[in-house]
């Protein structure tokens, strides 16, 4: 085999990454966008390199899991670990609790999870054409994105002097304390042709929750999310909004969707669900699902057409959260849904299919 | 499972986290969550006099039926309440929920406390945590609530109230667990999302027949809801703390002296099993009885057909010598050719690949590979 490029997986696409611009934590991507890491490396890769700055992320919640948390938790940590200015709202009384369970980076000394084993013995002789190729796997210490030990908090250093700003949603009775901060935020990180100065991040915690007073007010939702997006298009900042869509009538709720650049979706998986079990390799691991809706294309009209939209979300050691793609089933053609979860929740409205 | 339930919400939760919460959801076809209230709260009752349980009060906030109807229905499971009891307050909602009567309020034993305006939330959770006080002090004994139905509260406050009231009783470091019931029916989809969403453990009440085909005669239908009334399915959903979903189900009989849960009947169980072991793909494994009939009757073209003749098959070359013997009728040839000029059921076709071919050559192809 002739001397071929260096690339980080034999069977990726080889986005053509320009050298990092000045900063830490920022990555060139195609057509002029610069990207911020997800704070899940295996999630970077699913999106093509992370977020794009000037994007809106929604994330779907199932009211069920509470697995839109971890992303919210890792995006934050990724940016308080880069130095990133962070605003956070939350539908609680008290915001700055949740900074107290971020995660720490995971230390370069512990096993990474994906590392392969370099000696494995003289048996597998064949697959030793491919060590170049395996050698490049090994976690190198990357400025850009780190793994996250989701047991261990986050240490004072990232969170004393950082900027960080708290906003509790349920403070007022509709958006406009919250539609304040984040044009005082987002002010700070304006976009103009030279370089990048500097990065933020907003984190909104479950935007429709049924405990804010304006939960009932569907048009100033929109509104909001709608000034948020034009706000974030004239600046360096990426948003990420989880909210869930239950809570919200049906055509607000496509609307919402519609507005994102980036839409994730968080399922839960029933425990102890034998046809699973059977399906899935690593059933017990798995603590949820999420699917990817649809992925920032900016600068460009060509679709990301992504090899699987559904992943499972599991925690690698107990620790490290890793998005890994389903051992697909092929979907039952006649009935429409894949596992139909089992006859015994059909008093369920929530067993929606399970898109492969 | 009614007894998995009873039994998380006898444990409450643990410290520093919110207390579980159950929403038991009923409609208007199987109205019986009062029924399944009423077995909650005699469970509860017995396991605090009992001492087995760890919280040691229970306030039982009163909306759809009389304090009087629940201290009967204790009675018959059992449970004499003395009005001296030191281990339930009953908070009457029933009476005079609006504080329209204007009554002296001189009756009223330390029992049941008679409270009016409803709609004034606040004042509601002060006056719960307040009764649950009386019972269990102000140390780090805790108490159950159990609110019976949340559906008038609904009438008189909007949703984001009544969330926040509670999700303020589950975040209350004396709440060891509570409950409350709910009917679908009466109230938009997104209330009843939303109560879900601020609850860990969801149970609902479904009947035998869900007689939703309007095409069945009116009478018919009234025979068959009347004669299954009492009795449905009742399903439970738990959220696990890892993120994952239990999902339960039981059978449930309502008669005179309450609700009796049994598991599903095994019948069909074994069913649903059989029918998932079949692999889900996009063709149909199976054939129907059409196809099977059509694939016997489909020649294979070997030139041994193991029945004592030896069949021609068209092989896609007519030569003048073959014309005639096209014309011979052929027992499976005939079917043959009228399958083919019907242009029905199944057929192969099959092209030789040349004329020096022997019939049958015992030849092994792979002979003159030379390894």
């Amino acid at each position: 085999m002739a001397a071929t490029n260096v690339r980080s997986s034999s069977f990726s696409r080889n986005i053509s990454v320009v050298s990092s611009p000045q900063i830490p934590g920022l990555k060139c991507g195609p057509n002029g966008t610069t990207f911020i890491s997800t704070g899940i490396r295996d999630l970077d890769r699913i999106l093509g390199g992370g977020y794009p700055l000037g994007s809106l992320v929604m994330v779907m919640e199932d009211p069920e899991a509470p697995h839109h948390m971890d992303l919210l938790r890792t995006f934050m940590s990724q940016g308080l670990v880069n130095s990133q200015p962070l605003l956070y709202a939350s539908p609680s009384k008290d915001p700055r609790g949740f900074l107290g369970t971020l995660p720490h980076p995971a230390s370069s000394k512990e096993d990474k999870p994906t590392a392969p084993d370099p000696d494995q013995g003289e048996s597998l002789r064949i697959a030793w054409q491919y060590r170049k190729y395996m050698e490049n796997q090994k976690n190198s210490i990357d400025d850009y994105s780190n793994d996250f030990d989701m047991r261990k908090p986050l240490e004072r250093q990232f969170l004393s002097g950082r900027p960080i700003d708290c906003v509790s949603l349920l403070d007022s009775s509709d958006l406009s304390v919250a539609q304040d901060h984040c044009a005082t935020f987002l002010s700070k990180f304006p976009r103009n042709s030279s370089s990048i100065a500097s990065v933020g991040r907003i984190a909104i915690q479950s935007f429709c929750s049924p405990l804010c007073e304006y939960s009932d007010k569907e048009s100033d939702m929109l509104s909001f999310i709608r000034l948020l997006k034009s706000m974030l298009m004239v600046s360096n900042a990426v948003a990420i909004v989880t909210f869930p869509p239950s809570m919200l009538s049906p055509s607000s709720s496509k609307r919402l969707q519609h507005m994102a650049d980036t839409l994730l979706s968080i399922k839960a998986i029933p425990d102890g669900d034998k046809e699973l079990e059977k399906l899935l390799t690593g059933y017990k691991d798995i603590n949820g699902f999420l699917n990817v809706h649809k992925v920032a294309r900016i600068n460009t009209q060509v679709p990301v057409i992504l090899d699987a939209k559904t992943f499972s979300m599991s925690l690698k050691k107990r620790r490290f959260l890793a998005l890994e793609c389903l051992n697909q089933a092929p979907v039952d053609g006649s009935s429409g849904t894949s596992y139909g979860t089992s006859g015994s929740c059909s008093g369920s409205s929530k067993s929606g299919a399970l898109d492969f | 499972m009614a007894d998995s339930i009873f039994r998380k919400l006898r444990d409450g939760g643990e410290e520093g986290e919110l207390a579980p919460a159950l929403t038991i959801e009923e409609t208007v076809a199987s109205p019986f969550a009062l029924d399944v209230s009423g077995y909650l709260l005699a469970n509860l009752s017995s396991s605090i006099l009992a001492g087995k349980s760890k919280s040691q009060g229970l306030v039982l906030i009163t909306f759809s039926r009389s304090p009087s109807f629940y201290l009967q229905f204790l009675k018959q499971k059992g449970i004499v309440v003395s009005s001296s009891a030191k281990w339930i307050r009953i908070l009457d909602c029933y009476t005079d929920p609006l504080g329209w009567i204007d009554q002296p309020s001189t009756e009223g034993s330390s029992l049941v406390k008679l409270h009016k305006c409803v709609s004034d939330l606040k004042r509601l959770f002060s006056s719960i945590i307040e009764a649950g006080r009386e019972l269990v002090g102000d140390g780090k004994t805790r108490f159950y609530v159990a609110i019976d139905s949340v559906n008038e509260l609904l009438r008189h406050s909007s949703m984001p109230l009544v969330s926040g009231l509670l999700t303020d009783l589950r975040s209350h470091a004396q709440v060891s667990s509570l409950f409350w019931s709910l009917n679908t029916d009466l109230h938009q989809e997104k209330v009843t999302n939303a109560l879900e969403y601020i609850s860990t453990m969801k149970a609902n009440l479904e009947p035998l027949c869900p007689s939703s085909d309007e095409k069945r005669n009116a009478l018919e239908n009234l025979f068959l809801v009347h004669q299954d009334f009492g009795k449905g399915r009742f399903h439970v959903r738990f959220k696990l703390r890892k993120g994952r979903v239990r999902v339960m189900s039981e059978e449930y009989h309502v008669d005179q002296m309450g609700i009796n849960f049994s598991p599903i009947a095994s019948a069909e169980t074994v069913i649903a099993t059989t029918k998932s072991l079949l692999p889900k793909v996009q063709f149909n494994l199976q054939l129907s009885e059409k196809e099977r009939v059509e694939k016997e009757k489909v020649v294979l073209p070997f030139e041994h057909q193991d029945h004592g003749k030896s069949t021609e098959i068209y092989d896609g070359r007519r030569s003048p010598a073959d014309g005639k013997m096209e014309a011979t009728p052929l027992s499976s040839g005939e079917l043959e050719t009228d399958m083919v000029s019907s242009g029905k059921g199944g057929e192969i076709i099959y092209f030789r690949d040349s004329d020096d071919e022997h019939p049958d050559s015992d030849e092994d192809p792979d002979d003159d590979l030379d390894i």
